[in-house]
């Protein structure tokens, strides 16, 4: 890093001047599932399947441009790096938490800037980058991970995230050796496999006379078991679990027609099919004719209730739909009613493009083609996540206690 | 030790909730010199408690005295050979009648009594106490701790202690907003300290009360509110520090212009001629007014982090004329108490070429009874928390060396649209001597979504623009739908 650079890029805060420079990281955005994160470097390019993009023509763009490729065949959105972005690009090299369980966790210890805090393990940092955002400028993050190699890995990743300053990481299982802090922090998230044995140690490294946070997540129930036991024992009190999911919905605009619309369209084909071949299609019906008559009577049974449901629905429509009754035993006659009443369905009425002009009779034309009315749903998808960890948390109490107010005036009375 | 700061005790004058033995929570003023009562479970002296440290539980004893209480440590439950079979349901198996147990809670709250003895004697005089599984043992003592163990513990008020008691005292008061989902509004904005927020918060203030805490007195919320006031009720029980409370700024819907008769108190008096009286009052207008033009230039800025949005109003309407004031590659978040009222809002964001990959989600939170050997969820659970609407304000204006010639032309299309808009409008300004607030605000809208990114505080002004503004919006999303059919 040179000397000259003013501004340190960071995933604690934005850059001032929200321009891409050289030398800065930025999230490559082609669509929600293809996105990742870029060092933008003069001279160097970024190769996706839609085409090639030069590093050099995202400096001095400002973050949020959307850059097309040089084939023109697509673009890409260039993003600030944010940790809940981080989040969603990062190399995983272990499970990791997820925003719901992230952002309920920091809400329930209440991080806000200044305080300092232990996470451990490390892992692949997934949440360690939310917490420094968190507690930026002034706090500090104690991270444990007991894997050299994620070590490695992650302490390369704060460096290059402006987090090095604020995160301390220690290789070190701390279910083994404890954590080695004593009277430090305000508050404790443990992610390990056997939680219960380093509670004792996470005790010793609350600031002793304050209120602290502690919060185990646990994938399994029988580690909660283990570990309410543990922490009962250590005296931390209120102890209570949760479970947070978030639930993404799909959104979809789905046409929906009327009845009466159905019906229309479907008078509409048989009129068109009548006028098209009118031969053809009598062959053909009086052939399926034919073939029904030999078929037992239950055919016969569930068209009867077919029509009766139609004339329910004409009835129920006053006047208007019982004009045409539609049939769908695919008989040739024609419509009985539309000659003889010449009442016009409503939404025949309305002035429309769409509608079939080929006749000029007083008589409304069925239309082939009905805009529908569109309806706004969700969905939530078939599959999505059901379950991630428990999220046990516990509060440790003040060891010793200022005097009250009545106890000091009562020391101000003796003296 | 850790050195305590002013926001580590319980402080005089200060805003806390008191959770009661029944779990029920009750909001106080902790005025120095005060009793406080907690109903059937005793009273303590403020005084008791002002300089403590928080996280610590109180036992009332000797009438009002109060002692730090410590519970006893949770044990694993051992099974016992007893079931239920020989218990049937006989109101008489407590041989204290009602007229005992009246003259036990008395005594207690004499203090002849400690509330664990009158659970105790009420155990004792179970008949069948001993003859219940060891599971429901537990439980009864539990039950009737809840009523006659004289204890109590200040909360100190958090954005997640006084969302839970809105949450569960008049949910209707903060539109329903479930810690949970509010804690991912602090995710999805990205909150830090010295970030610069927009906020439109119709929850009471639940929402920028949240988000100033995250900030730690570093940096700008500015509120846009509809009346008289910012009605940011929840915000007081935060016992914010003047520090923090100055991050949050307010701008009424109808001042973000100035009204064309609005006089600066400069203009409307002579400062040299005014004494006394007439002196301070210009001088409290004078800070009126000041204050109400930081909020404005704040906003003109248009350098925002990220636009939240928790309005009784309809939301497109809002992004509408707020999205332009909103940094590129930033967060918008819009949070409703029911998913419907978001539909719409979703399909508009997804025709907004400005704004990327709209989300709409809604939190699922379950809490669990966890004693040893004793976990299950709870049986009653909380519907719904709110849903909310994420996505990503991105500039509307592809680069060119990189545009396809669809895009291209769209474009050239938009910008000479755009001039003839402005020669009309400049024309039109001409005839139309003033216009209403609305309107101008539409009109900057525009400006910052056509023309470029950087800062624009023009006000054109025509009464009309509004509505060519969404022709012309429709037009940049039919360009930006065919480029995402390519």
């Amino acid at each position: 890093m040179s000397d000259t650079m003013v501004e340190k890029q960071s995933f604690a805060r934005y850059k001032t001047n929200n321009t891409i420079e050289e030398g800065d990281l930025v999230v490559t955005y082609l669509n929600r599932e293809t996105m990742g994160m870029i060092r933008v470097r003069k001279g160097e390019y970024f190769n996706c399947k839609f085409g090639s993009y030069k590093h050099a023509d995202m400096i001095g763009l400002e973050y949020g441009t959307k850059l097309g490729s040089n084939t023109g065949r697509g673009f890409l959105y260039l993003l600030h790096p944010t940790p809940e972005l981080w989040t969603l690009v990062l190399p995983h090299r272990t499970q990791i938490l997820y925003i719901a369980d992230i952002s309920f966790v920091m809400n329930f210890l209440n991080l806000k800037p200044g305080m300092s805090m232990i996470e451990s393990g490390t892992g692949s940092g997934s949440f360690s980058h939310s917490i420094a955002r968190t507690l930026a400028p002034t706090g500090h993050l104690y991270t444990f991970e007991y894997h050299q190699e994620r070590v490695n890995a992650a302490k390369k990743e704060f460096e290059e995230h402006g987090l090095s300053d604020m995160v301390t990481l220690q290789c070190r299982d701390v279910c083994k050796d404890g954590f080695d802090m004593e009277n430090k922090v305000d508050a404790i998230f443990l992610d390990l496999p056997a939680p219960w044995e380093a509670v004792a140690s996470a005790k010793k490294a609350f600031k002793h006379n304050k209120i602290g946070k502690i919060c185990t997540f646990s994938p399994c129930i029988e580690q909660i078991s283990r570990t309410v036991t543990a922490l009962s024992e250590q005296g931390f009190v209120d102890i209570q679990m949760f479970e947070c999911l978030i639930r993404f919905n799909e959104i979809r605009v789905i046409p929906m027609w009327t009845i009466e619309e159905a019906m229309e369209k479907q008078r509409a084909v048989e009129k068109k099919r009548k006028r098209d071949k009118p031969q053809a299609a009598s062959k053909k019906n009086g052939k399926r004719q034919e073939r029904r008559t030999q078929e037992d009577t239950e055919e016969e049974s569930s068209k009867d209730k077919v029509a009766k449901l139609e004339s329910l629905v004409d009835d129920s429509n006053d006047s208007s739909a019982a004009a045409t009754p539609m049939s769908t035993s695919g008989s040739e006659a024609e419509p009985s009613s539309a000659t003889s009443t010449p009442v016009v369905a409503p939404e025949a009425t309305m002035p429309s493009a769409t509608t079939a002009t080929t006749t000029t009779t007083a008589e409304a034309e069925p239309r082939e083609r009905i805009d529908p009315k569109n309806v706004v749903v969700t969905r939530l998808p078939a599959e999505q996540r059901g379950h991630t960890s428990y999220l046990m948390f516990a509060t440790f109490t003040p060891a010793f206690q200022q005097p009250s107010l009545r106890e000091k005036k009562a020391a101000e009375a003796q003296s | 030790m850790a050195a305590l700061g002013p926001s580590d005790t319980i402080n005089a004058g200060e805003n806390v909730f008191i959770k009661m033995p029944s779990d029920n929570v009750k909001c106080i003023v902790l005025k120095p010199g005060s009793t406080i009562s907690l109903g059937k479970f005793g009273e303590f002296k403020a005084d008791d408690i002002i300089g403590h440290a928080w996280g610590n539980t109180y036992e009332i004893y000797d009438k009002h005295k109060t002692r730090v209480y410590h519970s006893e440590e949770m044990n694993e439950i051992e099974e016992t050979a007893n079931n239920n079979r020989e218990i049937v349901d006989d109101p008489s198996s407590q041989k204290l009648t009602l007229d005992d147990i009246k003259a036990l809670k008395s005594e207690g709250l004499k203090g002849e009594l400690t509330g664990e003895e009158i659970v105790n004697r009420l155990k004792d005089s179970h008949a069948t106490f001993d003859k219940k599984t060891a599971y429901s043992q537990a439980k009864y003592l539990q039950k009737k701790g809840k009523k006659f163990l004289k204890i109590f513990t200040p909360i100190k008020p958090t954005a997640y202690s006084v969302n839970e008691y809105f949450y569960i005292k008049n949910p209707a008061k903060i539109r329903d907003i479930r810690m949970d989902t509010l804690s991912q509004v602090l995710s999805y904005s990205n909150v830090h300290s010295g970030a610069k927020l927009l906020v439109v918060d119709d929850t009471q203030g639940m929402i920028v009360a949240a988000l100033a805490e995250r900030m730690g007195g570093k940096g700008t919320i500015l509120g846009l509110y509809d009346g008289d006031n910012a009605r940011y009720d929840v915000v007081k029980y935060m016992n914010f520090s003047k520090e923090i409370q100055d991050t949050i700024k307010t701008l009424s819907w109808l001042r973000i212009h100035r009204p064309a008769d609005e006089k600066t108190p400069d203009e409307m008096q002579d400062v040299t001629q005014l004494t006394g009286m007439d002196l301070e009052g210009y001088h409290r207008r004078l800070k009126a007014y000041n204050i109400v033009e930081e909020s404005r230039k704040a906003l003109f800025e248009a350098d925002f982090d990220a636009l939240i949005v928790a309005s009784q109003y309809q939301p497109e309407s809002i992004l509408e004329k707020l999205l332009p004031y909103v940094r590129g590659s930033r967060p918008v978040i819009v949070y409703h108490s029911s998913k419907e009222a978001l539909l719409e809002t979703s399909t508009y964001m997804r025709k907004r070429p400005d704004l990327l990959a709209p989300q709409l989600t809604e939190s699922w939170l379950r809490k669990s009874q966890v004693l040893p050997g004793r976990t299950h969820p709870e049986m009653s659970t909380w519907g719904t928390g709110g849903s909310l609407l994420t996505a990503t304000k991105v500039i509307d204006q592809p680069v060119q060396a990189a545009l396809t010639k669809k895009e291209r032309l769209a474009m050239e299309k938009r910008n000479t649209e755009a001039k003839k808009l402005k020669r009309a409008r400049e024309e039109a300004a001409d005839s139309a001597a003033s216009s209403p607030a609305l309107a101008d605000d539409a009109a900057t809208v525009d400006a910052g979504a056509t023309v470029t990114t950087t800062t624009t505080t023009t006000t054109t002004t025509t009464s009309s623009s509004a509505t060519i503004i969404s022709e012309e919006t429709v037009d940049a999303e039919r360009a930006s739908k065919r480029v995402k059919q390519e």
